[in-house]
């Protein structure tokens, strides 16, 4: 391969790249896990509390 | 699936430009593009320009700072360098067009069409984003976050304008998926909308936000430009 041909692949194979990094698929999503508990009790003490639990209801009867 | 080398590269100088573009926002000081971008004459490096986006100028742009002539130098060759290919993905095609437009913005020909050639420069189409469920627009939008910048138009900013509540709920979604990027664009976006219920809690979300995912460049560059944008840094 030529030193020419060498550089018009890389560049093809940048291209490509630079275009998956343009439009990226959507991340696979993951839950909470005890950090991110913690950092929201964090929040809660400051009464900023975001996306806080639903507050348990009494039981019935 | 694994990288190849020029993926690795890539990622590799995105990652150091992003690192180098948050501190540039955080110190409020000049970012010189030229310097940021070691190797500028690599095509890896002008490459990590074109991943970046308008984003590779922002400080300029949120600081209200000229770049210099040489850093305009170096995101003229990106634009150039890698134009969007034939069947390039809508959020490729507005990229470029929101770098050229920054582009003409920057070296103060905003009313010349690129290249001089009439034509150039007219928006992408957005039909693929007007139609798109709340949590494929919450997506898109931050992918295309380096377009939410104050006072700058443009069909994808129409969308989002028009639904701030549907931003609003794919911010919450992304948060709670720990999808912090999604998230820190989408918040980025969300800063800019009218509307936007107050029971969202947008400031704490994106300390929360930056708090959990800030190790990632990626995350601090926008959750520092939402930020910025958010006191009203320029405008």
């Amino acid at each position: 391969m030529s030193s020419t041909e060498f550089l018009s692949a890389e560049l093809t194979e940048v291209t490509v790249d630079v275009e998956a990094a343009l439009d990226p698929t959507e991340a696979d999503g993951s839950y909470r896990d005890s950090r991110e508990c913690a950092a929201l009790a964090l929040q809660a003490a400051t009464g900023t509390l975001l996306l806080s639990p639903p507050t348990p209801r009494p039981k019935k009867g | 699936m694994e990288k190849s080398g020029t993926s690795t590269r890539l990622t590799g100088a995105v990652q150091d430009l992003t690192s180098e573009l948050v501190s540039a926002l955080r110190s409020g000081g000049p970012f010189r593009l030229a310097h940021g971008v070691p190797g500028a004459d690599d095509g890896i490096a002008l490459a990590a320009v074109r991943v970046m986006g308008a984003d590779a100028v922002l400080p300029s742009v949120l600081h209200d700072v000229p770049p210099g002539s040489d850093d305009l130098a170096v995101f003229s060759r990106a634009v150039h360098a890698y134009p969007p290919p034939a069947g390039a993905s809508p959020a490729s095609a507005w990229s470029h067009w929101a770098m050229e437009r920054a582009l003409r913005t920057l070296d103060g020909s905003a009313d010349t069409p690129p290249d001089g050639v009439p034509g150039r420069g007219t928006e992408p189409r957005a039909a693929w984003l007007e139609d798109a469920s709340w949590q494929s627009l919450t997506h898109q939008l931050a992918v295309l976050a380096p377009l939410a910048v104050p006072g700058a138009d443009s069909a994808v900013a129409r969308v989002a304008r028009g639904r701030p509540v549907d931003v609003a709920r794919g911010f919450v979604r992304a948060v709670r998926r720990r999808d912090w990027l999604q998230a820190a664009g989408a918040g980025r976006w969300l800063v800019l909308l009218d509307g936007v219920p107050e029971t969202l809690g947008l400031e704490t979300g994106l300390a929360f936000v930056a708090q959990m995912g800030g190790d990632d460049p990626r995350v601090a560059l926008q959750v520092e430009a939402a930020q910025l944008m958010r006191i009203g840094v320029r405008v």
